[in-house]
């Protein structure tokens, strides 16, 4: 009897996943729609087998659980379709398809076990169900195809265990087939296939794009760290995301494949902070706001300090509602979610199904500013300031080398010639505490006899600011001045002391027309040190340093390995943070959240700071003003603080009289301590 | 961005100055070798612009002629082209950490000794005595006056060439181009007296020549009064009258603003504001003179905190602030605010015990920074930590010197605990700031709490150290400064007596420190005729007392600097307190509820007596030394400390030898001196601890 009805079965769930599936397109084609192009299947593969599965076998457990799972049921599939749907019942096919069966049955045994005791970041609600489900189609499979192998189960013959076998094979089939196309967990296999083979960032799945990372290990991403945000049309008739329909239809899309993993609400230093920002939920969010409904169905972590709390599966969800021509905020997302976020891209770097949740959310902070004016206080200070003066601190833009009157930095506008670098000052050229940094700076490229020259007060703040906060109109109007000043002189290549100028000049300006080879002051001092440009004396005391990766630097541009060399070249021995490099954690002053500044249970830098001190490090090595301030916010007692350049500088042998004769007489000037 | 206004770049002339601070030209009494500007005075500059420093005009009345007396002020010799090479290594220690400097030049005409030296007849406009130096003077004669102008042509060709960044022209503190200017001292009917444009020739003719000696691209400034302050003399609005016709020659850079004239004690006394002046007290006279002028104007005068400096600057009161005591307390002040580090400022307090030593002739010093103008010494103003071992140190006394030993130990990284038998940190100094208008004195240990709270002192507060508190703290090092108490034991007819019952007298400590309360009709005597003594009295006038204080000195107050004996005379004679001397006390007894005090005059032995009803005495300090004597012998140096050692400032011979404890004390413990010789004792001894 099953034998005839296992036919129909196969086939009608693939009908009825097939008319979700179809109506699951019609979802995320609701979104601004892009031209087709339906080449980029083919792509998928690759990008399913190789880069997605880099990603997740970060967690070997967990990969081998997916590997067997999905490798177990995508073949069991195939075969049973062959075999049982068509009826080519051949003893070789048979035995394959009882060996997928099995091997889909130990990873959903393994899947299983997970969710006896699941951790906090995972979801419950259907997912909790999903590992019988897998047990339940890998056993019915095993089961209903051991005739093929001459092994006649009496379960086969008919009655009751028939029935229940039968049930078994139709709970499977309806969780693995139909879910896949109406929304259930399977959910994400169906859309992660679609998502990744029409990614938005397709370089990030080049491996031998330019900027890819030279490391193939698992534990990086190995294609280009695609991180410059999409500039806006500013001609646009709504300006950012108001409504999910907002969303460019391959964002919807990407949504959709979220499995829930919570990998992102393990890394999230907002989350952590208590503050309200769940990146899980938020996506969850996007995908309800795109299917229209509430947010009750939601079974995992909620926003901190909102209904339904960061308790898993705790009930109190259903309160947000959102639909695809709703707006999102606040009736599906409150404010305060997405200014929580520094941008510090943890979570996109986690994501085993390369969501971007970073575009996502300066997509729909664009709408908040340009649209509705209402960026929160601190921020729209800063815009203003950008807007009248040059600067998020509202100070005459002619005071950017105030700090320099006693350096007498060579000016580019008395180098018509051109230069080999323009130092790239930054606002940090405003800050006193910057401001030693940045002598110190001055100091080897001085030593190291580079013919440098600074903009000075022609230099206007990058936009980083401006852009992270929504402000794209700002941000283009500033990148548009920078790189007209920038194209009348002549220089090889721009170096900053700020990885968020680095990121911006060197990654986001090219759109805009501005191509610069861009170096962030610690590969270009690595560089110094390489070339035996500039040299240190040995550390006289011995000290536990650690370093601390900024985002702009780390995740976004691939820099890890730079500063460390230079601590290296200072004979420091780096007493790593568990959470470092790639996954290093966020300073709490990105994406302008300095500014939005919402209030959570704890203070990001706090939680950082005590990174720090787990490796029992009395001196941290930073490398970006926004971390340096952030971190030295921290109350003392705590390890000091340091820019590398500055720990370079105290270390500097000065030149000799000797080796010094054909520099300008400047160029033995010193440093103040301060 | 915090103190904004203080760090925006300025202008003067063609010269950017980094900030807007300014160290203004002070006597340093530092000069030597006939006025060269050797290896202390260098050093003591490239400190202030190591920290940070905008511009240091050096040089205070540096003379430009050799009939204006170098040498009673180791003043720099600008009268010489032998200094040109010396000027060169001074802008060079500069300019290496991005500061400016300037000197000011002068002939000082009759504001000078003339008993000494070359024994130079001293010259002035009119031949009009100048009090405050007790100097008379011939009257100038129209060749003096342009061999003069023709030294300052060729002192400012000296500046320029010594590579120095400009000079500033002192017609300030009645020096002879502003005694040309007043006429309270200029009485001639020639062309150098008399209208407006006759008293304003000569600074002219001088301004002119040195304008034609070192072309327009030199930085000239002038520093002037904002007001005489003498009925006689120039007033604001004749001085905003000079400024501005100064001005209009387009010659002037820059001018200096001081208020105040100063060729009598009590108005040297406002020229360098003691503790008893508000901050800034003649910020509006500079206020004006910029009304007038269009170039920057400088003012220094009791601006010690940076937030104070900023606010003047915000308000647009001056160009640039002049902060020079308070460098001298503090060289690194700016360095310190850049670096987030402002409660880490060692403020200047007024004690004013740097231009009070250099009015006697004596090289300028902190009261609290003995590390300042000894860097050539090797005395750090940042203390670097020790490489050797740690050591346990314990400090016994919580006064300046055991406070500065503590820091100081504390710094080199050991692990200090400081015992006080007094509920606060201070000694004398807690006493000293009880008096009316001294209580700015307690800044000195405001600073040190907060620098051994910082580096993790354990201070132990109400705990009398005896010998064996002390070797149950197991130290390797021992440093004692536990002071000493009033010595009224001294004489025994004066009736002390350790029970208070029976005690006829009282100490100026009992007084200062409220444990007496003050009576109706008070004796003050005063053998010692300092602080101590004028301030007991002033305290008790205040509190409503009937005072005399006597002293067996010529005068009460008579060994207090020049700039603090007239705001404690304003004070006492403004409350009617009787200031008597010559009269040595003889004895004290007691009649009916009265005490009677019996003096002899020390010069016709003839007998006083006043019958009041208390008697305060002041006659210094008497070391306690039992403790010192408990732990002498245990100690592995026996207590001695290596003077050579010492006066080098190098590390104590001892530190390097095995034994017990190594036992040292300093300060009022071994013999009364003052604040500056513990802080100093304690920063030269433990500095290579």
């Amino acid at each position: 009897m099953l034998q005839t009805l296992l036919p129909i079965l196969i086939f009608a769930a693939l009908a009825v996943g097939a008319a979700g599936a179809v109506r699951r397109i019609r979802l995320w084609r609701q979104g601004r729609r892009t031209p087709m192009r339906w080449h980029r299947l083919a792509l998928m593969p690759k990008r399913y087998l190789n880069d997605l599965h880099h990603v997740v076998a970060r967690d070997k457990a967990i990969a081998h659980t997916h590997v067997a799972t999905a490798g177990g049921f995508v073949a069991a599939m195939a075969l049973a379709l062959v075999v049982h749907g068509f009826g080519w019942r051949n003893p070789i096919l048979g035995g394959l398809l009882l060996a997928a069966s099995l091997c889909m049955f130990l990873g959903a045994l393994a899947v299983n076990r997970r969710r006896i005791d699941p951790p906090p970041k995972l979801s419950k609600g259907p997912w909790q169900r999903l590992s019988k489900s897998l047990i339940a189609y890998s056993v019915g499979m095993f089961l209903v195809s051991l005739p093929l192998v001459g092994v006649a189960p009496t379960v086969l013959g008919g009655g009751v265990l028939a029935i229940v076998l039968a049930a078994v094979l139709v709970w499977g089939l309806l969780e693995m087939v139909v879910g896949m196309g109406w929304g259930g967990p399977m959910k994400h296999a169906f859309a992660g296939t679609f998502h990744l083979a029409f990614h938005r960032r397709p370089e990030r799945f080049d491996d031998n794009h330019p900027d890819a990372s030279p490391k193939k290990t698992h534990d990086v991403h190995r294609g280009s760290r695609s991180t410059a945000l999409f500039p806006l049309d500013l001609t646009a008739k709504t300006l950012g995301v108001e409504k999910p329909a907002d969303f460019q239809w391959e964002q919807l899309l990407g949504f959709d494949a979220c499995v829930q993993c919570g990998r992102c609400q393990n890394v999230c230093p907002a989350y952590a902070a208590g503050q309200p920002l769940n990146p899980k939920k938020l996506i969850q969010d996007m995908v309800v706001g795109m299917a229209g409904g509430s947010d009750a169905g939601y079974a995992g972590s909620g926003h901190p300090q909102q209904a339904g709390g960061i308790e898993v599966g705790k009930p109190g969800f259903g309160n947000h509602r959102g639909g695809p021509t709703d707006a999102i905020v606040p009736q599906l997302v409150e404010a305060q979610t997405l200014w929580a976020c520094t941008t510090c891209r943890a979570c996109v770097e986690e994501c085993p199904m390369m969501i971007e949740h970073v575009d996502a959310i300066v997509d729909m902070r664009r709408f908040i500013t340009l649209e509705r004016g209402e960026t929160p206080e601190k921020g729209a200070a800063a815009i203003d300031n950008l807007i009248a003066t040059d600067n998020p601190g509202g100070l005459d833009n002619a005071s950017r080398l105030d700090w320099a009157a006693d350096l007498e930095l060579p000016r580019i506008q008395d180098r018509p010639e051109g230069v080999d670098v323009l130092l790239w000052l930054g606002d940090g050229a405003f800050d006193m505490r910057n401001q030693r940094t940045l002598r110190s700076l001055v100091k080897i490229l001085r030593t190291g006899g580079v013919d440098f020259a600074v903009l000075g007060e022609e230099e206007r703040d990058s936009g980083d600011v401006a852009r992270r906060l929504g402000d794209e109109a700002t941000f283009q109007r500033l990148a548009e001045r920078n790189i007209a000043t920038l194209s009348r002189y002549r220089f090889a290549r721009i170096v900053t002391a700020d990885p968020h100028s680095f990121h911006v000049l060197g990654r986001e300006y090219g759109a805009f027309g501005g191509d610069y080879v861009v170096k962030h002051h610690s590969t270009f001092i690595a560089e110094l040190f390489d070339g035996g440009r500039i040299s240190v004396t040995a550390p006289t005391q011995a000290e536990t340093v650690t370093y601390h990766d900024p985002c702009y630097l780390g995740r976004y541009n691939g820099e890890f390995a730079a500063p460390r060399q230079v601590l290296a070249a200072l004979g420091l021995e780096v007493a790593e943070m568990e959470r470092s490099g790639y996954r290093s954690r966020c300073c709490g002053g990105g994406g302008g959240a300095a500014l939005s500044d919402v209030p959570g249970r704890a203070r990001i830098p706090d939680m950082r700071m005590e990174d720090v001190r787990e490796t029992g490090a009395t001196t941290v090595a930073v490398a970006c003003p926004q971390c340096t301030a952030m971190l030295e916010g921290v109350v003392e007692p705590r390890p000091r603080i340091r820019d590398l350049a500055e720990m370079v500088a105290d270390a500097l042998v000065e030149p000799t009289a000797a080796t010094n004769a054909t520099s300008a007489p400047s160029q033995s000037r010193e440093e103040e301590p301060a | 961005m915090a103190h904004e206004a203080l760090f925006k770049p300025i202008q003067i002339g063609k010269l950017t100055i980094r900030n807007r601070v300014v160290s203004t030209a002070h006597a340093e009494v530092h000069a030597t070798d006939g006025g060269m500007t050797t290896d202390r005075y260098v050093k003591y500059y490239e400190e202030k612009s190591k920290g940070g420093c905008g511009l240091c005009i050096c040089g205070g009345s540096s003379p430009v002629s050799i009939d204006s007396p170098q040498q009673w002020w180791s003043s720099v010799n600008v009268a010489t082209d032998r200094i040109i090479p010396h000027f060169q290594n001074l802008a060079d220690a500069v300019h290496k950490h991005g500061g400016k400097i300037m000197i000011q030049i002068t002939h000082m005409g009759r504001r000078s000794r003339w008993d000494g030296h070359n024994w130079s007849t001293l010259l002035s406009p009119s031949g009009i005595r100048e009090p405050v130096h007790r100097a008379t003077c011939k009257t100038i004669e129209e060749e003096e006056i342009w061999r003069i102008i023709g030294d300052f042509a060729q002192g400012a060709r000296r500046v320029k060439e010594g590579g120095l960044d400009g000079c500033e022209l002192s017609a300030v503190h009645q020096h002879l181009i502003d005694q040309f200017w007043s006429p309270r001292v200029n009485k001639r009917t020639d062309q150098w007296g008399g209208s407006f444009e006759n008293r304003m020739r000569f600074g002219m003719e001088v301004l002119k020549a040195v304008r034609a000696e070192v072309g327009d691209d030199f930085c000239v400034g002038m520093r002037i009064c904002g007001d005489e302050f003498h009925p006689d003399g120039l007033s604001h609005d004749d001085m905003k009258q000079i400024a501005a016709y100064y001005d209009a020659t387009g010659m002037v850079d820059f001018f200096g603003v001081i208020g105040s004239g100063c060729d009598t004690h009590d108005t040297l006394a406002n020229v360098i504001p003691n503790m008893s002046y508000p901050p800034e007290p003649f910020l509006h006279l500079a206020a004006g003179i910029k009304e007038v002028v269009s170039v920057p104007v400088i003012h220094a005068q009791n601006i010690k905190d940076p937030t104070q400096a900023e606010r003047i600057l915000e308000g647009g009161y001056v160009d640039l602030v002049g902060m020079t005591r308070a460098h001298i307390a503090d060289p690194h002040i700016i360095a310190k605010i850049k670096a987030g580090q402002t409660d880490q400022i060692r403020q200047c307090v007024g004690a004013n015990y740097c231009i009070d030593r250099q009015y006697q002739g004596l090289d300028v010093l902190c009261i609290q920074n003995a590390a300042t103008s000894r860097e050539y010494m090797g005395l750090p103003h940042i203390i670097e930590k020790s490489s050797g071992p740690k050591r346990k140190v314990v400090v016994v006394g919580g006064g300046p010197g055991g406070m500065e030993a503590a820091r100081v130990a504390a710094e080199r990284g050991h692990d200090v605990t400081l015992i006080e038998a007094q509920p606060q940190l201070g000694g004398q100094i807690t006493l000293a700031a009880r008096a009316p208008q001294r209580d700015q004195i307690a800044g000195i240990t405001r600073w040190y709490e907060m620098e051994l709270a910082r580096l993790g002192v354990d201070v132990q507060l109400e705990t009398r150290a005896d010998d064996s508190v002390v070797r149950d703290l197991q130290p390797d090092v021992v440093v004692l400064a536990n002071g000493g108490h009033p010595f009224l034991e001294q004489v025994p007819e004066w009736g002390y007596s350790d029970n208070p019952d029976e005690s006829l007298v009282v100490s100026s400590w009992d007084i200062l420190g409220g444990k007496v309360e003050p009576g109706k009709n008070v004796l003050v005597y005063d053998t010692m005729c300092e602080f101590s003594g004028m301030s007991t009295a002033d305290y008790l006038a205040s509190k409503g007392s009937t005072v005399e204080i006597v002293t067996d000195d010529t005068k009460p107050g008579v060994a207090i600097g020049g700039t603090t004996f007239p705001t404690y005379y304003r004070s006492l004679y403004q409350q009617s307190v009787v200031m008597t001397g010559d009269l040595g006390l003889h004895k004290v007894y007691r009649e009916g509820d009265k005490l009677v005090a019996l003096f002899e005059n020390e010069y016709t032995g003839e007998h006083e007596e006043r019958v009041v009803d208390q008697v305060v005495i002041e006659n210094g300090v008497r070391p306690d030394e039992s403790l010192y004597y408990a732990l002498k012998e245990r100690s592995r140096n026996h207590g001695q400390i290596d003077l050579e050692a010492l006066y080098a400032a190098t590390a104590q011979p001892t530190l390097a030898e095995s034994g017990d404890f190594a036992l040292f004390r300093i300060g009022d413990c071994v013999a009364q001196r003052n604040t500056h010789a513990a802080i100093y004792d304690a920063l030269r001894l433990c500095k290579d601890l």
